[in-house]
């Protein structure tokens, strides 16, 4: 298979001197640019396998260079936020963006996003039947789930939202995304509803519900489903 | 007697009238000196009372309950019952009533309550506080029917006794029992009614007793005399009367004045806030002056109008008119009303400039009684010094703010001076000589770049929760309340720490029922890392516990630990910027649990610090239950 090829839009120097060789590093092709204008040129000409964007850039919002990309292209975009900016995550997610890495973050980290993403476009979105980690065992075809052999009877909603992981299984889902695709249109403003069946799902299916290894919690963005075990 | 008995109550009986104030404070003082409790009774006797009236009794009660007394209130047919009730079922000493103040006389020489009282033979002293002789003002219905036929019968009987007085056609005599006569009609029915019966009491002894009796043909020179004394004896009581009435009203004006000057200082000293001040003046005012009020007074660049709105919103802004309230119309008193159409505006004059405009508008088309003004002057400034002391308590918290920024862009200096400079030393030189040439082996590779790792890790830490504490402080951290199960946050929390570090021992322990909790989810999952980590770092390795309750309208969160605890005084100094424990193991550099403390009082909650029995610290976050909480979804819960 051809070495991916990832285009790097972030105006941070020292930044971009950390990203650079770490991805050559691990079998990946390296472009960067480090103004939205040129990001956006580059995108359009090399139609690179995932983009790295930046939302802080000097000549234009981040938010506007996704939404350009999401016009022509469905490849996987992660956006590099720094902290305590749940709010343009949150938008940056539902405007298409795939996931978020926020700064700081470590090479560990930037990989596992990067493989995520750039599996589920292998997969065109089509989740494995069968999925399993550690004593978890879910059977999409067969509306199975297991826990530690012992099998686990869930309700229909909570099937639903379960299923509306799975399929995004190691990428972050927003809250209006899982409300909308387990309760339908018109469900956006009952965050709690949604709270409320996670709670359940990790009752169920978590060895110890305060300490979740796959339904994660991403604070007041999401939620996250990891199916792989620690260092994978 | 083995054990001394309980001193035994006094009573202390109230109405709704002003003496009300004065019984009050007798009552407390002689508690005071008799080291007695005294309990204030309030007899409800059933009868139409005024609502204004069951305000005023309340505003007493609640005066006494405040000097220390209990309170009673009981409902009885007359007063003397109530009162004798309470009086045995308290046992009580004493009990100190106002003199009642019954229309008639005679009512007010056999029926009075205190006579009552006596007649049912308690086991109390009675004292009964002179009211000062409170004279109605009868002025009114001197001319009335009832008072005429009042005036005649008294003169039928004076005539009827004096008749009877073997007089033997002296005038000395007679004199008296007609002087007696007029006296008493001058004293209750006025100075005409007085000349009348003057003149009518000596045609009565022309006609009645003078000899020839049924002739009233002679007319000597003693009936001259006669009707003279009457006159005179009429004038001399009627202005006597008139003075004492005077004196007895300035009196009884005074103690009205005195006693809402007195409840509305009390009630200004306890305001916090300038709406507070207006909105306890307003009521005050209108309470005693039967007029509506209005207090305008500045707040930043607008004027506030407590109880909104403005009176009459034709009068001019008070930016406008405070120039003209304060000098240009009435140059020297600042404090005399201003007239604007129905509206009267007063200046609520401070010590060095206006504080607000006071609008009153009178309920009646005469305007206040001019007595009235001058305690609304009285008032003003009083409700100005109110308003005052605010302003100055708001400028020297001000004050205290901006040293206290100040103080922390100093010690935030000393901290970036050090603490910022250490890690950021060590990662320089590690990457120094990795970068020396020369041979280093793969392990000494692997400690530098570790500890690169490590530091810059405690660095982006660092300038974290400055940034952190920062925001939350200055407020540019929008609070996203939303309502949540606790766990989830717990959970967060734990994951984001033992991502780093592995299994933590930490014991959690939450109630069954879910129930959701509104929080900022980020903001609580630093809140309950940063205690984590507290407790970590105090009590390293050792087992943490982690719980979490439910009490009506709150949530309460506990971190404890069993590590050294808190030396005592520091409680509370512990959550302050940069303040780290005397001795302290290397760590933060005492910002964690100030973060914490912005946190939970961006909440709206409260947390403390404390040791546990039997060692080690706790700290307990309470979070408010506020808003309603979102209807769970059907078919769960």
């Amino acid at each position: 298979m051809n070495q991916p090829l990832i285009l790097i839009i972030e105006d941070e120097e020292s930044l971009r001197r950390f990203l650079i060789p770490t991805l050559s590093g691990h079998q990946y092709q390296v472009l960067s640019a480090a103004t939205a204008h040129e990001g956006l040129a580059m995108a359009r000409t090399h139609n690179p396998d995932l983009v790295l964007l930046d939302l802080g850039l000097p000549d234009q919002d981040g938010m506007a260079v996704l939404k350009d990309i999401r016009s022509w292209s469905r490849k996987p975009v992660v956006i590099l936020s720094a902290r305590n900016q749940e709010r343009d995550k949150v938008l940056a997610l539902d405007q298409g963006a795939d996931d978020y890495l926020a700064k700081p973050f470590g090479a560990g980290e930037l990989l596992a996003r990067i493989r995520v993403a750039l599996r589920h476009t292998l997969r065109a979105e089509v989740p494995e039947p069968i999925v399993s980690c550690g004593g978890l065992r879910i059977d999409l075809e067969r509306r199975e789930i297991s826990l530690d052999g012992q099998s686990v009877k869930l309700t229909a909603l909570e099937y639903r939202l379960l299923e509306a992981l799975v399929r995004r299984q190691g990428k972050v889902a927003t809250h209006s995304q899982l409300l909308a695709e387990v309760w339908g249109p018109g469900g956006e403003g009952n965050t709690h509803y949604l709270r409320i069946y996670m709670a359940m799902l990790r009752k169920k299916l978590e060895a110890d519900p305060t300490r979740p290894k796959h339904f994660i919690t991403e604070p007041n963005v999401g939620y996250r489903l990891i199916l792989e075990a620690p260092g994978d | 007697m083995d054990s001394p008995l309980p001193p035994r109550p006094i009573l202390v009986a109230l109405g709704s009238e002003v003496r009300a104030l004065r019984l009050i404070q007798a009552g407390f003082r002689l508690s005071r000196e008799r080291a007695a409790p005294w309990i204030a009774v309030h007899v409800e006797t059933g009868g139409s009372q005024l609502t204004e009236d069951a305000e005023q009794v309340q505003v007493w009660l609640q005066e006494a309950q405040r000097l220390g007394a209990g309170i009673r209130m009981v409902q009885a047919s007359t007063l003397a019952q109530g009162l004798s009730e309470v009086t045995r079922s308290t046992g009580a000493q004493m009990l100190l009533l106002g003199r009642s103040r019954d229309r008639w006389p005679w009512a007010r020489m056999g029926h009075s309550t205190a006579d009552e009282l006596q007649r049912r033979g308690l086991d109390t002293h009675i004292e009964v506080m002179d009211d000062r002789k409170q004279l109605s003002d009868s002025t009114a219905s001197d001319t009335g029917f009832g008072a005429m036929v009042g005036a005649l019968s008294v003169l039928a009987v004076s005539s009827g006794v004096a008749w009877l007085v073997p007089h033997e056609g002296s005038i000395a005599l007679v004199l008296p029992v007609y002087l007696i006569a007029v006296t008493f009609i001058a004293h209750h029915w006025g100075q005409r009614l007085a000349v009348l019966a003057s003149v009518l009491s000596a045609l009565l002894y022309n006609f009645l007793l003078e000899t020839p009796r049924f002739s009233h043909a002679s007319a000597h020179w003693p009936n001259l005399l006669f009707f003279l004394a009457m006159l005179l004896a009429a004038q001399a009581v009627v202005g006597l009367l008139h003075r004492l009435r005077q004196q007895a009203r300035e009196v009884h004006r005074r103690e009205v004045h005195t006693a809402s000057l007195y409840l509305l200082a009390r009630a200004l000293a306890r305001c916090r806030t300038s709406e507070e001040v207006a909105a306890i003046t307003a009521e005050h005012i209108r309470r005693a002056f039967k007029v509506e009020a209005c207090l305008l007074f500045p707040q930043g660049p607008e004027w506030r109008a407590v109880p909104p709105p403005s009176l009459d919103p034709g009068l001019p802004p008070p930016d406008e008119l405070l120039p003209r309230l304060d000098v240009g119309e009435r140059p020297g008193d600042p404090l005399e009303p201003l007239s604007l159409g129905k509206t009267y505006c007063l200046s609520l004059m401070g010590t060095d400039r206006s504080e607000g405009v006071l609008q009153i508008l009178p309920r009646e088309p005469a305007g206040l009684p001019p007595g009235n003004w001058e305690l609304l002057k009285v008032f003003a400034v009083q409700i100005a010094l109110a308003l005052e002391r605010l302003r100055w308590l708001e400028e020297a918290r001000k004050a205290q703010i901006e040293s206290e920024t100040e103080r922390m862009r100093s010690t935030l200096l000393g901290a970036i001076g050090h603490d910022l400079r250490t890690p950021l030393a060590a990662i320089h030189g590690a990457a120094g000589s990795l970068l020396l040439p020369g041979d280093v082996t793969d392990s000494t590779r692997r400690d530098l770049l570790t500890m690169i790792q490590d530091e810059s890790e405690r660095l982006a830490h660092l300038l974290g929760n400055i940034l952190d504490l920062t925001r939350l402080e200055s407020g540019a951290i929008q609070i996203q309340k939303e309502w949540q199960p606790l766990e989830e946050v717990i959970g967060s929390a734990l994951g984001r720490m033992e991502k780093r570090q592995g299994i933590l021992p930490v014991r959690v322990e939450l109630p069954e029922a879910l129930s959701l909790v509104p929080l900022d989810a980020v903001l609580i999952e630093q809140l309950l890392v940063n205690l984590l980590t507290n407790a970590q770092r105090h009590a390293p390795g050792q087992e943490m516990e982690l719980r979490a309750w439910n009490e009506p309208g709150w949530v309460h969160l506990e971190v404890a630990d069993r590590g050294p605890g808190i030396p005592s005084g520091f409680q509370d100094r512990i959550f302050d910027k940069f303040f780290r424990l005397p001795g302290a193991r290397e760590g933060g550099v005492g910002l964690g649990l100030a973060i914490c403390r912005a946190i939970v009082q961006a909440h709206g909650g409260k947390i403390h610090a404390e040791n546990r029995p039997g060692g080690g610290s706790r700290f307990r976050v309470a979070l408010p239950l506020d808003g309603t909480p979102p209807e769970p979804p059907e078919g769960i819960l």
